[in-house]
């Protein structure tokens, strides 16, 4: 693409009052690009100053003015490569004359003294317009063949209706399901818990409309007695091996060696050879994850609604409640099974008029619910505790509960089962159940009754949780170098899900959205909400798979990883530390990437040692040039020249922050350089390597949270930066620069007062430091 | 059972308060605002929050014999604070009325007291009792205190119906009033430190009778001056209306107690001219005791958010009645309308029979219970 430059700078907003405006236009100018002003840019008339220069030929545009995150669709320009430099966010409000006074006429032309302020602001044009010139514009990545059909793993209530919802727009779908018949545990029980307003009674289940609603699309395929054998390909494009379960098949997914199987018997790992034959033995009989079924079927999504199973308590694991011992003690699960039979009796056939419903083990001080519960096992409490009341006009029903979770409009099904005389609610610490004569004493401590209770049961049940599938089994078997897995699920006691609060549906793998049981415990009604949530998901990702562009959280980005691969050393970097698993290397180790699966976060950008892998707009050039265009001072400028500090900010919630503290006039150092990346997981070594020859004098990285409780939208960038970070040491001390000179703060979208004490402490830390001796080399 | 720790939820006791005016006690949740901005309620062991949970698991025992339920002025800020409209005070309320059935013996009678459709019968009995007495004396002495031909210029009420056939009802009466309380009062007693030892209320074995007599005395004056009354948040202006009632109630006791004096010892008889002091104190409490009455029935009727059951009702239109007979029973003999006056007094005497002798059935039960259950709470020094 040919370029025609233009650098516009908006003077409103208060840039104009506190910036030298002709002495900034001089930047561009001694470029020799085009410069225009608008005291009001974002207005009809500065819009129509900049679409007049695009008419008249201009597409690579410098917008000097508020941050990139405000006013994006006023300057928005299709088919122009822009950058937005933030003057306003960026210098002018958190950077205000009171703490950082302009210079006066006299002190310019002593020439002494320097207006940081002032610097700050050309440095950031002149990194605008570095951007500028190096970037192109994008073009989304088509796909040779393409698929909009949906596969639906799992028939119960969850999975039945993500298929409706997606075959009512106008999507076929194919869903299936391990078992002989469809329908899942919905069609198990005797009531289930109200759908609609007043959301007060108990309803016969509701699966029976929903299969008869399920019968009436054509576009649905109902399998039955069939589990996905694994799923190749992409979104957009995946190819699916369907088999019977328990069947043996040459296209049964590969699994990665076991880690143990990875060592001799020293304990030493093996080499890669070894290894990889170790591997092949491992799974003979399987074809490998590259080559692809002929028979499969396309799909170009995939809801995952597997679901969930009872939880089976260890042996001894719930002793002091009788499990195991006691024929009357017994699990929610067993207790709706028997329910679902007619009216409940003991297990010597005695009506069970005295029902004690146990929603936490009690242990000691530790108060929390059965694991695996939720607000679902509240629920199912209040729901059986009816069925009692049902079953004997007589019957009474206790429930012993440490948390009574009903949210939203389940409240008023708790109200309406509270209003029963027969059902009694109690906080307490049940601590033990055991037998008393014909029946059984449960005993519970600090009730709201008192300091101890004893109440008589004929049957006691437990609120035991539901367990997601992806505990057991892989379920998606996926045809993918990192596994067929999702990976690090642990995180999430094995409920496969991202982050269940940023980015419900997403799984860690694009493409694959997870609906029902499999995510959380929940009951029948938040399953249907949910499996619409997922049809969703996965009708946008086949969309935007087709248009070939991300699906989330970058949604619409155009841009994908474009590999050199003529200097890859197959190395395999990329394909491991992809948050993703979008690449699958081949037998040598090259990447094949799988654009589609790709979520555009730049981990592999950051991890490539050989730098050949970048995005249209955003790559290793593009920041390392941006990078070496801010000036740094030395003693050959001034007698103390300032320092300068490059930092690298997380565009998702750092930025945000810093805007914010901009936004509340919260001034931080005006030494520091500030370049937006799209993950931390990005950065690429290169880059800080690159702004410490050059003189910087330290460089800190700015990002979310990482750990057990992450807040990285792109899941482990922040973490992968962290460990690059403390391993990039070394190579500091090789140049005799210390290591504290480079660090990485984490930082939540909402701590935006943290900023200046974050950076300026960074600052004060490296002034302590003294200058980069290669300052001026 | 023998275990204290074994709970056995009662459905029909529940049942029953529900029908006491105490049908919200199922909304309760639990989250003790109602004990938090109880004015009056202890800092330890605060009502009514533990009240609502044990009626809502129907837990007669923890209830009925608790004097805590007692120490409630129903000022209603607990159901006015109830985030779920559990009503905390009408819960009360129901839980007292069923107490003092539970004490009252018999129970058959405390059962017509608190049925709408036994009201007749309960106004009857009186009005036939006195006419059969009447009749038997009439006929096996051939005394005629019943006399439906009153004759004289001079109307008085006791030529009609005689002085000592009043007294030949109403002084047994009172008796076996005082003997069903002092019953009712041995077991109540019991009940309440019973309860009050369980819940770790009081350290004290046993009830002296020295200790509680002067607790007795020393919450009197809080009585008398309506001070927890006074405390009280919503219901703030109820203070006056039950101090006017409870006051005519003292004056007419004096002033019968008197009139009683002056017949018997000094062997005055009535009617008593309108100058006499007594006379004036009777006077002055009869009307207090009207608009008293009056005042109460107005608020019930604009409280549109608290629960006014029958036993409520039944009690204030017997005291209503009562004063209002009564006056116009005077009024009436003043103004010279025999005939009306002698009815109107048999009226009177019916309405009394009525606030009297089931007393210890009715709500006014808890002048002796509230008393006996606040003495109680000052003795064992609950704070």
């Amino acid at each position: 693409m040919d370029k025609k430059y233009g650098v516009y700078i908006c003077t409103g907003c208060g840039i104009g009052d506190s910036l030298d405006i002709k002495a900034l236009c001089d930047v561009p100018e001694e470029e020799g690009l085009p410069v225009k002003t608008h005291s009001f840019l974002c207005g009809k008339e500065g819009v129509e100053l900049i679409k007049k220069d695009i008419g008249d030929g201009t597409n690579a545009l410098v917008l000097a003015a508020c941050s990139r995150r405000v006013n994006f669709d006023t300057f928005r320009f299709d088919g122009c490569v822009t950058d937005r430099v933030s003057l306003r966010e960026g210098v002018v409000w958190s950077h205000p004359r009171s703490d950082f006074p302009a210079l006066t006429e006299e002190e310019k032309e002593e020439g002494e003294k320097f207006d940081r302020v002032q610097m700050m602001a050309e440095d950031y044009l002149r990194m605008g317009m570095t951007r500028v010139e190096k970037i192109s514009l994008p073009e989304p990545y088509k796909m040779e063949a393409f698929s909009r059909k949906i596969l639906v793993i799992g028939g119960g209530i969850t999975g039945i209706s993500a298929a409706t919802d997606a075959a009512k727009a106008g999507y076929d779908v194919t869903i299936v399901e391990k078992e002989g018949h469809i329908g899942g545990y919905a069609a198990k029980v005797r009531k289930q818990l109200p759908l609609e307003h007043p959301y007060e009674e108990l309803l016969p289940p509701a699966i029976h409309a929903k299969i008869d609603e399920l019968e009436k699309y054509s576009n649905i395929t109902v399998k039955t007695n069939t589990v996905v054998a694994r799923i190749a390909g992409e979104p957009g494009d995946f190819t699916v091996t369907l088999k019977k379960p328990d069947e043996k098949i040459e296209f049964d997914v590969p699994f990665p060696l076991p880690e143990e199987m990875k060592l001799d018997e020293d304990g030493k790992e093996l080499d890669v050879e070894k290894q990889h034959e170790l591997y092949l033995e491992y799974n003979k009989g399987r074809a490998d994850i590259l080559s692809l079924d002929p028979n499969g079927e396309k799909f170009g999504a995939v809801i995952l609604a597997a679901g969930w199973r009872p939880y089976k308590p260890e042996e001894n694991e719930f002793d002091h409640l009788g499990f195991g011992s006691l024929p009357d003690v017994v699990t929610n699960c067993q207790f709706e099974e028997m329910a679902a039979k007619g009216k409940v009796t003991t297990s010597d056939g005695k009506e069970a008029k005295s029902v004690v419903f146990i929603q936490s083990p009690g242990k000691g001080d530790d108060d929390s619910d059965f694991s695996y519960a939720g607000s679902v096992t509240s629920l199912v409490s209040l729901k059986q505790a009816k069925y009692v009341r049902e079953d004997y006009s007589d019957g009474k029903a206790f429930i012993f509960y440490q948390h009574m979770r009903t949210p939203g409009l389940s409240e008023n099904f708790y109200k309406s089962i509270q209003q029963d005389a027969g059902i009694f609610l109690t906080k307490g610490n049940v601590v033990s159940v055991s037998k008393n004569g014909d029946g059984m004493v449960v005993e519970a401590d600090d009730t709201l009754l008192g300091k101890k209770i004893k109440v008589k049961a004929d049957m006691v049940v437990l609120a035991t949780g539901m367990v997601p599938a992806t505990v057991d089994d892989p379920v998606v078997n996926l045809a993918y170098r990192q596994g067929p897995a999702f990976r690090d699920i642990g995180l999430f006691d094995g409920y496969c899900d991202s982050n269940f609060i940023c980015f419900p549906y997403e799984t860690q793998r694009t493409g694959i959205y997870a609906a029902g049981g499999i995510r959380r415990s929940m009951t029948m009604e938040e399953s249907i909400e949910d499996a619409t949530g997922a049809a969703l998901k996965a009708i946008q990702c086949v969309e935007c798979s087709n248009r070939g562009v991300a699906v989330h959280p970058r949604s619409g980005d155009m841009t994908f990883p474009d590999f050199f691969f003529q200097r890859c050393t197959q190395c395999k970097r990329c394909t491991e530390e992809c948050p993703f698993g979008a690449l699958d290397d081949d037998e040598k180790g090259t990447p094949k990437p799988n654009p589609s699966r790709c979520r555009r976060c730049g981990t592999c950008m950051g991890a490539c040692p050989e730098r050949i892998i970048g995005f249209a707009d955003y790559n290793i050039d593009s920041i390392g040039s941006m990078v070496k265009s801010v000036g740094v001072p030395s003693e050959d400028d001034y007698d103390e020249p300032p320092f300068r500090i490059l930092g690298l900010v997380c565009e998702n919630d750092a930025l945000p922050a810093l805007d914010v503290a901009g936004l509340n006039r919260l001034s931080y150092s005006a030494d520091v350089r500030l370049i937006p990346v799209r993950c931390l997981g990005s950065v690429n070594v290169i880059w800080i390597k690159d702004a410490l020859s050059q003189g910087m004098d330290g460089v800190f990285l700015l990002g979310c949270k990482y750990g057990d409780d992450y807040q990285c939208h792109f899941v482990k960038g922040s973490e992968i930066a962290d460990i690059r970070m403390k391993k990039i040491g070394d190579a500091l001390a090789s140049l005799a620069l210390e290591e504290e000179r480079v660090t990485q703060f984490q930082i939540g979208i909402d701590e935006y007062d943290k900023i200046p004490e974050i950076i300026n402490g960074f600052v004060e830390e490296v002034e302590g430091l003294g200058p980069n001796p290669f300052k001026g080399f | 059972m023998a275990d204290k720790y074994f709970i056995e939820p009662d459905v029909e006791f529940i049942e029953k308060l529900q029908g006491l005016g105490g049908d919200t006690l199922k909304k309760c949740f639990q989250c003790a605002t109602c004990s938090v901005v109880c004015p009056i309620s202890p800092d330890t062991k605060p009502f009514p929050r533990k009240e609502m949970i044990a009626a809502s698991w129907g837990l007669k025992d923890r209830l009925v014999g608790n004097a805590d339920i007692w120490l409630c002025h129903n000022c209603g800020d607990c159901s006015t604070m109830c985030p779920r409209g559990a009503k905390p005070g009408d819960v009360l309320g129901a839980v007292r009325s069923y107490a003092i059935e539970e004490y009252a013996t018999p129970k058959s009678l405390g059962k017509m007291v608190n049925d709408p459709k036994m009201l007749p019968v309960l106004l009857l009995i009186p009005a036939v009792l006195f006419l059969i007495l009447g009749g038997i004396i009439d006929a096996a002495f051939g005394v005629n205190w019943l006399n439906f031909s009153p004759a004289g210029e001079e109307i008085s009420h006791s030529k009609f119906f005689n002085t000592w056939l009043v007294d030949l009802i109403f002084v047994p009466t009172s008796f076996w009033v005082v003997a069903i309380f002092g019953l009712g009062l041995s077991r109540f007693m019991k009940d309440i430190h019973e309860n009050a030892l369980i819940d770790g209320k009081t350290d004290k074995e046993k009830i002296e009778a020295k200790g509680f007599l002067t607790a007795l005395w020393r919450i009197l004056p809080t009585i008398l001056k309506h001070k927890k009354f006074s405390e009280c948040g919503e219901n703030e202006n109820r203070a006056t209306s039950h101090m006017m009632v409870f006051y005519s109630f003292i004056g007419l006791f004096i002033v019968t107690n008197c009139f009683f004096f002056s017949l018997y010892v000094l062997q005055k008889h009535g009617p008593y001219p309108q100058l006499c002091a007594v006379k004036w104190l009777a006077n002055i409490s009869g009307i207090a005791l009207v608009i008293g009455a009056c005042l109460m029935i107005k608020e019930r009727l604009s409280k549109t958010d608290e629960v006014s059951a029958y036993k409520d009702w039944y009690l204030l239109i017997i005291v209503l009645g009562v004063g209002l007979t009564g006056m116009l029973t005077e009024m009436t003999r003043l103004g010279g309308v025999a005939g009306l006056s002698y009815a109107m007094y048999f009226v009177h005497l019916v309405f009394v029979f009525n606030l009297f002798v089931f007393l210890p059935f009715s709500k006014l039960a808890h002048l002796v219970y509230r008393t006996v259950a606040m003495a109680y709470a000052e003795y064992v020094g609950r704070k």
